[in-house]
């Protein structure tokens, strides 16, 4: 019950005793004091009306007060609610924090401990150096030479640093230098070898710019550094007796794609360059003489040279057929006012687990002044090696096995058909990678090479090569000898002869 | 006014969101794309570099050093752009 109204019957119960009282003493006393005393009541009855209006008011007022400090209290509780559920929200952010801070710091202590890997190392320090960079690669190779016919043995040596300049990812710049110490010689000769940009334009094609290997089939450019040749020495065509110039200075455009399967690709090179020439220390050009090798004196002829590649590769990788390479090349040039070199040339080359196979044929139409016939020559090489590798003899011990399997033999076959050779061109000097016998010097020169490669690494190799010259009778040799005019004389059977070259090469 | 800087409060943040989630995507993308090149470098690198000479492991030469060889060796063989970069990744990546 509300405290007002507790109040106000009690106030009402008071008047009622009070009034019963004032009646009785009216009874008793006198009637003269009657109207004097209800006076007074109805004066106190007034005074307590009043009196219970105010009460009901300050009542009222309390009962106000208390609502709102009612609803102050249920907000408050609200509010206190909500801070709750914030606290425990955060609280468990902030265990969810903890978790992945330590989780994090564990992985960094753990790295630290570690260390960065190589890799990263690298990458690292490559950014480091910067976008510009020069690269050292290239070759060396110390040889014993022995030829039984010169009845003389000797060592050369040759150091082939080549340098790359990388500008970007699409442009590099190559160099190469060759220090030579060949027998005969005081002291080291030295000479440029390649010295150009290649500039990739797209992802299908390149530009080439500067000097270079004759991209004409793919002994030169490819096949010729000393660790990549399986043998000591180049193929006939390609080394003593050069069908086609083994380097020119001019501009190529390149490129290759994959036409179908992985692995199945095919490339094309076309390229202008100074052009072909010839000996020009003889008095005048004869049938047979030998081409200049590296130099620039095709920009003195009346035009430049064209020529052309292209490869492809058939087989997809995933055939299991191994990998063939099918080539043809040409290559035409001026080699003296309106006189041409035509060539053109197919090889192969074939890799198959351990077997590597290799081989080409080329031929060149020479045009010569009036009076003179064609210098017209044909050349060719075939070679296979195989890799000793996983063979296991029973009988050989772990030890030995170990060497065995380093080990691949080889045989090439090469030969070159010319009418005639110069005698005074001929030179039995041995040199890096050449025997010096002069029955390779024949006009149908034919030489066996027997080989075996024992590779200590990858790119490092000890090679020795017992060599066969079997040369074939015929041709005319000319001989200026100190005269304007050459004399020519018939090529008879020219001896065969045999020599050993043994080499320690290694590609950096 | 306020309602307009809230509006573009909260446009701006999805903005960031959404090129948060593309970052995200197009970094998996790439190391997805780099974990393909490296195995179809480690297919290719056997057969392509024997073609001529023995395979080269890639700790014979620097990653950086690698840039400048692979650029090289694609020329001489004229090999296919995106064969040449597996490769690179390969001999990077085997370091």
């Amino acid at each position: 019950m509300p405290a007002g109204r507790i109040f106000s019957t009690f106030l009402f119960a008071f008047g009622a005793a009070t009034l019963s009282l004032a009646g009785l003493a009216r009874a008793a006393d006198s009637e003269g004091g009657d109207a004097a005393a209800l006076k007074e009541i109805r004066s106190e009855v007034r005074q307590l009306r009043a009196d219970r209006a105010r009460d009901r008011r300050l009542i009222e007022m309390l009962k106000q007060e208390l609502d709102e400090v009612r609803s102050e209290d249920s907000h408050i509780r609200t509010t206190n609610q909500q801070l709750q559920t914030s606290t425990q929200k955060l609280q468990s952010s902030n265990q969810q924090l903890e978790t992945k801070t330590n989780k994090e710091l564990n992985q960094i202590r753990d790295q630290v401990t570690e260390g960065p890997t190589e890799p990263q190392l690298a990458r690292a320090l490559g950014g480091y150096w910067g976008t510009h960079q020069f690269t050292i690669a290239g070759g060396a190779a110390a040889d014993f030479i022995y030829d039984r016919q010169l009845g003389q043995n000797t060592f050369a040596i040759n150091f082939n640093p080549e340098t790359f300049f990388r500008v970007n990812d699409w442009i590099l710049f190559q160099g190469s230098l060759d220090a030579a110490w060949n027998p005969g010689t005081s002291g080291a000769s030295f000479s440029s070898g390649v010295a150009d940009a290649q500039i990739f334009l797209n992802d299908y094609v390149e530009t080439v710019l500067g000097a270079f290997d004759q991209p004409f089939d793919d002994f030169y450019e490819d096949n010729s550094a000393f660790w990549v040749n399986r043998f000591v020495t180049a193929p006939l065509p390609y080394g003593a007796r050069a069908l086609v110039p083994p380097s020119d200075i001019g501009m190529q455009v390149r490129g290759g794609y994959q036409w179908g399967g992985l692995g199945q690709d095919a490339d094309y090179t076309v390229w202008v360059a100074n052009g072909p020439s010839f000996d020009s220390a003889l008095p005048q050009p004869v049938v047979g003489q030998t081409l200049n090798g590296f130099n620039n004196i095709g920009s003195n002829t009346n035009g430049r040279a064209y020529g052309g590649r292209f490869r492809v590769y058939p087989f997809p990788l995933d055939s299991n057929l191994g990998r063939l390479e099918l080539g043809a090349s040409t290559y035409n040039g001026k080699w003296q006012n309106s006189l041409w070199l035509n060539a053109w040339g197919v090889d192969f080359a074939y890799l198959r687990d351990n077997l590597q196979a290799r081989g080409s044929y080329l031929e060149t139409y020479r045009q010569m002044p009036a009076g003179s016939s064609p210098d017209n020559r044909q050349g060719w090489y075939v070679q296979a090696g195989y890799f000793l590798s996983g063979l296991r003899l029973p009988f050989l011990s772990r030890e030995l096995n170990g060497y065995l399997e380093r080990l691949e033999p080889l045989v090439r076959y090469s030969g070159v058909n010319q009418r005639a050779v110069v005698a005074d061109e001929i030179s039995t000097t041995p040199s890096l990678g050449f025997s010096g016998s002069q029955s390779a010097f024949a006009p149908h020169a034919r030489e066996v090479a027997l080989g075996l490669d024992y590779w200590i690494a990858p790119s490092i190799v000890w090679q020795t090569e017992f060599d066969l010259e079997l040369p074939r009778a015929g041709g005319t040799l000319f001989s200026f000898n100190g005269a304007s005019t050459p004399t020519a004389s018939s090529v008879g059977a020219t001896p065969n002869d045999r020599a050993i070259l043994t080499q320690f090469a290694i590609g950096f | 006014m306020a309602k307009l800087s809230k509006s573009i409060l909260i446009g701006l943040l999805m903005i960031v969101l959404l090129e948060i989630s593309a970052v995200r995507a197009l970094s998996a993308e790439s190391e997805q794309e780099q974990r393909k090149l490296f195995r179809e470098g480690a297919q290719l690198w056997p057969v392509y570099c024997a073609q001529c000479h023995n395979a080269r492991p890639g700790s014979e030469f620097s990653p950086v050093q690698w840039d400048s060889i692979l650029m090289h060796m694609r020329t001489l063989p004229n090999l296919p752009a995106k064969d040449a970069r597996a490769i690179l990744e390969y001999l990077k990546g085997s370091h």
